[in-house]
């Protein structure tokens, strides 16, 4: 049997020790690589998603190097601590430390080869898979599949150097220990940490200003705040696991009535000896989980954005002007060329409108006139108007000013003119996009209109009344081109000529929503990638350390079934040992993270007007789920381990 | 009426080599006896304790423990029968190690469910009999062998087993500590007349019991009471461990003409 003989077999007879380091890292390899297929998809290098995705998915890849680095460290070091005995068996039999990491250097080699080959069958055989997905949810008409040999070339590259790479860290970084203790196995407990009491209070209390500090900065404008955020979350989760949960744990044990029943003093003694020696595991997890869950609560809040915008934006163009914009009549017409050269169909309205003071609110008021708006809402199809003199209904802005202005009746006085009005309801649909119509908008009878001679009194106004253009389109996605002169005209007069107020304003909705399309893909693609690695990752950091500890907890519960543990309570121990370790750091991760779409929650219904929390709420269900089976698959693996 | 009979067990050991760890052994253990099984490696002493202490049923013959079968219960009964009856002392201890001293104690009677009242008042009494006050709140790896292995009889006897088992309970200890701990299981066995079944290598250790039985293969080889002096008995047991050690030592060697 020659010396690599001899490696080999080592992998290929402990295959259930190895077979979860491959799986983990035959899972990484995988992604990397449909990633890479995507990455070096023609259709995407051709630009459908603009240069930024491009750049977005280089980054995220090689943050996934860098986090598969760490995970894989860390998990070569957890499978070399569990066969520390058989590694001290080697070195007692003579060989040579040189020899010892020679032979891990090969093993790690085998598996990695293993792990590139498979992974890479298997990202490709699922890639026309995934890019279907992407086509999906990107809204793209073809995304075919491809063969080139980049991204074979790349994948085998990064993850060759990888292992490499590995195999000499994990072999070098791991303890020196006497091979007397390393015969004994790995009996631990000799360093036994304490907590401090002040540290344990500042993780309690650094964590709540965290959450206070979200809740403010989602209610003011304080955004300077967000900066330290993550600091204090960060410190707080640390002392947290360090010193609070110790803390607690110990106050429970000082309790004997509470103490000394039944499981509780084995389970609260267990988790007592887990927290302190897992702290930064448990850190790690919980960080890693709440950027997974921020990254995927970003992705649906983006989702509900674009799928909520046709609604919040009905209009495919708008041009709004001062009444005497000395550009008016040109840049209409051209928009009218530029649709019909498209092939678009359109239907233009018109609109003057007046600003009034109202005597019930002391402030100004847009008054629009019925016949105009009419027009638009037969472009719609939506029911006319139909008003008497006097009589006022609002415009709503908001999904939101929908619900408010509902029931609201009003009764005013336009002062200029004098002119009393009654408003009762709210025009019941979304005509105009937040953007452009004031909060205080009202439409009135042309009669009443006409009689709207004086101009508001309020000198400040900068624009007393004005032209207001809407372009109803019904596949206003493919307006994205039109008016780009009007565009380039408009940032011109604001950025060359420091003209603080031109004298028009133009909206394109189908540039706009390709902005927000190509920031959409882009964080489909790397969030998508970075939740998936983070989640797998965080659940298998548990799943390596509790393979690490199985001898151990296997001889613990040896001792216990002789002393008379039936196997109910076996059972409900093993819960009570695993329950915390599984979802101690997911629930503080998912506190985390929903404060942290609380704040965003404030930050949006400022800017965007959306509620994001039916997706949050759905992403985290969702999660909540995984997690749940992930732990009834681990328990259902550790209870036959404890058994057999 | 003896508390425990041991009735033609066999314990054959199937796999890919088949193995006959027990040989028709029968014996009964009286009540409030102390009595030590020895035997070379190999001779089924762990098998025995295995089958008495019910984690391993015998292929053949019975077990009567206080009166019944425990092997004819179901698991969960089983468990509750261990839990009450049975109370085991260990070579390597077996302490949990995340526990105090005094967690260590009282964690057959928690599991048991147990009033708080009653808990405390069998730790104090254990406590004071076995002298543990000194270390009752540290744990396991801060005390020496000696204390451990009392930890670990305070353990056995707190919820009044009818049986102890002790599976070479001095084989880990310093001389000084195995007298402590024999002296120990000799005052709990003359005090609440409490039953010991001990294995044990240590023919000082078996000095200490009223009965010494001897297997060899699995099978009964000898056995021996104790008399007046221990000394004596002591030497009693060398001799038949030598006799045990394969009919060479202690026999007359073949004569080598020139």
């Amino acid at each position: 049997m020659t010396f690599r003989q001899f490696a080999y077999r080592n992998v290929v007879r402990n295959s259930r020790i190895y077979g979860a380091f491959f799986m983990a890292s035959f899972f990484s390899v995988a992604v990397f690589f449909i990633y890479s297929m995507l990455m070096f998809h023609p259709d995407i290098e051709r630009g459908i998603l603009g240069e930024m995705s491009l750049i977005g998915m280089v980054g995220a890849e090689i943050v996934l190097v860098l986090f598969t680095l760490f995970f894989l460290y860390y998990s070569m070091s957890a499978f070399l601590e569990a066969r520390s005995h058989e590694f001290a068996i080697l070195l007692h039999l003579g060989m040579e430390k040189r020899q010892m990491n020679k032979l891990v250097f090969l093993e790690t080699m085998i598996i990695g080869t293993g792990s590139i080959i498979v992974g890479i069958v298997f990202g490709f055989s699922f890639s026309k898979f995934f890019f279907m997905i992407v086509r999906e949810i990107l809204h793209l008409e073809d995304l075919p599949l491809y063969i080139s040999w980049e991204p074979f070339l790349l994948t085998i590259g990064v993850f060759t150097s990888a292992f490499f790479v590995i195999s000499f860290i994990s072999v070098y970084f791991t303890r020196e220990r006497k091979l007397r203790d390393l015969i004994k196995g790995s009996d631990y407990l000799n360093s036994l940490t304490t907590y401090s009491k002040i540290r344990a209070f500042y993780g309690i209390s650094l964590i709540v200003t965290t959450y206070i500090l979200a809740f403010v900065v989602g209610h003011t404008s304080l955004i300077g705040l967000t900066l330290l955020i993550p600091f204090s979350a960060t410190f707080g989760t640390y002392y947290f696991f360090s010193d609070s949960v110790p803390c607690f744990l110990d106050l429970a044990r000082g309790k004997r009535k509470y103490h000394w029943q039944r499981y509780r003093l084995l389970s609260l003694a267990e988790q007592t000896h887990i927290m302190m020696d897992n702290v930064k595991m448990f850190f790690v997890v919980t960080m890693v989980s709440t950027l997974a869950f921020l990254s995927v609560g970003v992705l649906a809040t983006m989702s509900s954005y674009t799928t909520q915008y046709d609604r919040l934006n009905p209009l495919g163009l708008v041009y709004k002007g001062d009444v005497d914009n000395p550009y008016e009549r040109e840049h209409i017409n051209s928009l009218r060329l530029q649709l019909e050269e498209k092939g678009l169909s359109y239907q233009l309205s018109r609109f003057i409108v007046v600003k009034q003071t109202s005597s019930f609110t002391r402030n100004e008021v847009e008054v629009f006139r019925e016949s105009d708006m009419n027009v638009l809402l037969s472009s719609y199809s939506y029911p006319l108007l139909n008003l008497e003199a006097g009589e006022a209904v609002f415009i709503p802005y908001s999904e939101d000013s929908l619900k408010k202005l509902k029931d609201r009746v009003v009764h005013t006085v336009l002062e200029e003119n004098n002119i009393p009005l009654t408003i009762d309801s709210v025009y019941p649909k979304i005509v105009f996009p937040g953007s452009i119509v004031s909060v205080n908008s009202i439409v009135i009878s042309d009669e009443d209109f006409a009689k709207l001679i004086h101009p508001i009194s309020d000198q400040d106004i900068i624009q007393p009344s004005y032209h207001l253009f809407t372009f109803v389109i019904p596949q206003w996605m493919e307006t994205k081109d039109i008016g780009k002169d009007i565009d380039h005209l408009e940032s011109n007069l604001y950025f060359i000529k420091k003209d603080k107020f031109s004298p028009f304003y133009f909206e394109n909705a189908g540039l706009n929503y390709s902005y927000i399309l190509a920031t959409y893909s882009l964080f489909t693609l790397v969030g998508v990638l970075v939740a998936t690695v983070f989640l797998l990752a965080a659940g298998s950091f548990i799943y390596f350390k509790l393979h690490t500890s199985l001898e151990r907890e296997k001889r613990k519960f040896d001792v216990l079934k002789r002393m008379g543990l039936t196997d109910t309570e076996l059972k409900k121990l093993v819960n009570r040992h695993l329950f915390p370790q599984f979802f101690l750091p997911w629930g503080v991760a998912m506190m985390h993270s929903a404060f942290a779409f609380l704040m965003v929650q404030g930050i949006l219904r400022d800017i965007a007007n959306i509620s994001i929390v039916k997706e949050v709420f759905f992403a985290f269900g969702f999660f909540v789920l995984i997690q749940v089976v992930y732990f009834y698959l681990i328990r259902w693996r550790y209870i036959s381990h404890i058994r057999s | 009426m003896p508390i425990l009979q041991i009735k033609d067990v066999t314990k054959v050991y199937e796999g890919k080599v088949t193995h006959r760890a027990l040989n028709q052994l029968s014996f009964d253990v009286e009540e409030g006896e102390f009595l030590a099984v020895m035997g070379p490696s190999g001779s089924g002493k762990t098998t025995l304790l295995n089958i008495i202490s019910t984690i391993d049923e015998p292929t053949s013959g019975e077990i009567i423990l206080d009166g019944m079968n425990p092997h004819k219960l179901n698991a969960t009964e089983l468990a509750y029968f261990r839990r009450r009856q049975l109370g085991f002392v260990f070579q390597d201890f077996n302490l949990l190690h995340m526990l105090t001293v005094e967690e260590n104690i009282v964690l057959p009677l928690t599991l048991d469910q147990q009033p708080l009242e009653v808990m405390e008042e069998r730790l104090a009494s254990i406590v004071e009999k076995l002298d543990l006050t000194s270390f009752l709140h540290k744990r396991p790896n801060e005390i020496s062998g000696g204390q451990a292995q009392r930890t670990a009889i305070g353990r056995a006897l707190i919820h009044n087993p009818s049986l102890i088992l002790a599976d070479e309970p001095t084989g880990n200890l310093d001389s000084n500590s195995s007298r402590d701990v024999l002296e120990l299981l000799t005052k709990v066995n003359q005090d609440k007349q409490t039953t010991i079944v001990m294995v044990t290598h240590d023919p000082i250790a078996a000095s200490y019991c009223d009965r010494v039985l001897f297997i060899k293969d699995g099978e009964f080889f000898n056995e021996i009471y104790r008399d007046d002096r221990r000394q004596m008995f002591f030497q009693r047991i060398l001799n038949v461990l030598s006799l045990l050690g394969g009919g060479q030592v202690g026999d007359l060697s073949t004569i080598r003409l020139p």
